[in-house]
């Protein structure tokens, strides 16, 4: 299990310091050098327009997984909140809230996503409304679950008794149980948050070029799978690496706590 | 159990009519002016603003949020999708060819899902912790892992340029289903094998299981009268989340083949800012879900009558 941290932490490094390890300008176009194959100049080649894919690929990490971060906690916030309101607010705001989570839950997310940043113009933002929109509904669900299940411990009970205000019983006494699982539906959905990013890029509504991002230089690279076919295996590559990396980080955490919560 | 039926249809009513309002609220206030993009895709050039303000009322785009949207409502619940705005024709016709490529695709993909993931679920569940348990649950992580639209890359690759063996771009024959069933077939596999596994693992560890044993039932029909069922109940709850993954493969898949589909569709649609063919899809995809997982509801309940009815 340790390799798979190991995996986890050299991504991060990467996606931190690729821009000082890129050996090129990801966005310098040289033309005369274009759709050239691995060599010793360029070590992963280049794309059409003659740029070096192995400093994209390094500043794409940058790109992908700096934004799946930023959305996927921007919906954990969102989706905690939500379910916290769900748990607390008594049966009625339970029901609207959770008939609310289930309308958004009626649209398969990536589709959603698609239709919501194909609407709302191609570009950073609209990708990261998008997929934030999309994304927070299973928190919201852990969050009441969880939420529901605190409700009837002893101290809980005192502390509703003692008048305590809804959002320092839900500081105090709901959120510290919360957040191992929410962790474990984080995981998961940061991993989905890189396959959705590079799936929107990829479908071209995603981060505009010239910027480098995975699923876009994948896109690139599909026009040029006759010619240069190695140039479409490495933004796949590092996609998969990468939610590989962060599921197994996920299934890893997942069962320490499982282990934790009913000791063998 | 009827009480627990009403609850489930009452509850899948109020989520579709909001999921309703909520298609016609993102496209009534999608950024840029719709009639502007009627006008061009119609007139193919530059415009007056007298044009589009004609346009803006023949399509009925001068109207408030909720006038506008009992006028989508109304033929919408007799099936009648109107007309798209920049095609000028009726949106049904061509939504009805566009699903005519999309099903037959989704059904294969399943087929090819559910013959890849069953046999390799039993297969490792034979010797759990043993070498084909292990790879085959390697082989479900990394499955999981790999996007559609690239693995549809590396058989397009593969199989079309380096091999010649299959078509790779477009629908005219069946032969050119093949590749994209594979490509989102294999990925319908890898989470089902994780699942189907461990729903085998939990129904083995049954307690009743070595009572039946002592009793002198065969092994045969253990398996097949009880941990068969047990084991589907986990499945059958995340056919949901399995029909999820499939429509939004389907898109991408549907791209990189190139097949007129519901995906391809889909994204045309909303290249020309189509608010029509948009709705259509949209709400039909969400009509689908909301109904499977009706279904799903529904049958989890005859499957294991032990659930709850309180279950919110």
């Amino acid at each position: 299990m340790r390799s798979v941290w190991v995996l986890a932490i050299v991504f991060l490094l990467l996606a931190g310091l690729g821009p000082v390890l890129a050996p090129y300008d990801p966005t310098a176009i040289n033309i005369p050098k274009r759709l050239s194959p691995p060599n010793s100049e360029f070590l992963l080649g280049t794309d059409a327009m003659g740029r070096d894919i192995l400093s994209r690929l390094l500043h794409g990490a940058r790109w992908s997984l700096g934004l799946a971060f930023l959305i996927s906690v921007i919906s954990l916030v969102i989706g905690t909140t939500i379910g916290l309101v769900a748990a607390l607010g008594g049966k009625r705001a339970d029901w609207m809230v959770m008939r609310t989570t289930d309308t958004f839950l009626a649209f398969p997310e990536l589709v959603a996503a698609i239709v919501i940043a194909g609407l709302m113009g191609a570009g950073t933002w609209s990708l990261i409304f998008a997929l934030s929109v999309t994304g927070w509904m299973r928190y919201a669900r852990v969050a009441r679950g969880i939420g529901l299940s605190v409700q009837s411990r002893g101290y809980v009970v005192q502390a509703r008794l003692a008048a305590l205000p809804a959002w320092s019983l839900a500081r105090w006494h709901y959120l510290p149980f919360l957040i191992p699982s929410l962790t474990v539906v984080w995981t998961g959905m940061f991993a989905r948050a890189i396959l959705g990013i590079s799936a929107l890029g990829f479908l071209g509504f995603g981060v505009q070029p010239p910027n480098p991002e995975w699923g876009s230089m994948l896109l690139d690279a599909r026009v040029h799978l006759r010619s240069t076919p190695l140039q479409m295996l490495w933004p796949g590559l590092a996609v998969v690496l990468c939610v590989l990396a962060i599921n197994l980080t996920g299934d890893a955490l997942r069962d320490a706590l499982a282990e934790r919560d009913h000791p063998k | 159990m009827i009480k627990a039926v009403c609850g489930l249809l009452l509850r899948a009513f109020v989520v579709l009519s909001g999921a309703t309002i909520l298609t016609f609220a993102l496209l009534w206030n999608a950024p840029g002016d719709p009639a502007q993009a009627i006008a061009m895709a119609r007139f193919d050039a530059l415009l007056t603003d007298e044009v589009v303000d004609q346009v803006r009322q023949e399509v009925g785009l001068d109207r408030s949020f909720w006038q506008a949207f009992w006028a989508w409502l109304g033929p919408l619940l007799t099936l009648d999708l109107g007309f798209s705005a920049v095609t000028g024709r009726p949106v049904w016709p061509d939504l009805a060819a566009a699903i005519s490529y999309t099903f037959p695709l989704a059904f294969s993909s399943l087929a090819v899902g559910l013959a890849v993931s069953v046999p390799l679920a039993l297969l490792a569940t034979k010797r759990p912790g043993g070498w084909m348990d292990r790879l085959a649950v390697a082989a479900a992580s990394l499955g999981n892992a790999i996007p559609a639209y690239w693995l549809g890359l590396i058989l397009i690759l593969l199989f079309s340029v380096k091999l010649a063996w299959l078509p790779a771009l477009g629908a005219s024959t069946p032969a050119h289903a093949i590749l994209p069933a594979l490509t989102l077939g294999l990925g319908v596999a890898a989470s089902l094998t994780r699942i189907i596994r461990s729903g085998i693992l939990e129904a083995r560890g049954q307690p009743f299981l070595p009572a039946f044993r002592r009793r002198g039932i065969v092994e045969k029909s253990i398996g097949r009268d009880h941990v068969a069922p047990h084991a589907a109940i986990p499945v059958v709850t995340v056919l949901g989340l399995e029909l999820a993954f499939l429509l939004e493969g389907l898109v991408l898949v549907e791209v990189i083949f190139g097949r007129p589909g519901l995906g391809t569709f889909l994204v045309q649609a909303i290249l020309a800012r189509d608010f029509a063919h948009v709705q259509a899809v949209v709400v039909l995809t969400a009509l689908v879900f909301v109904a499977v997982n009706l279904a799903i509801d529904l049958t989890y309940r005859i499957v294991d009558p032990r659930i709850g009815e309180s279950d919110a």
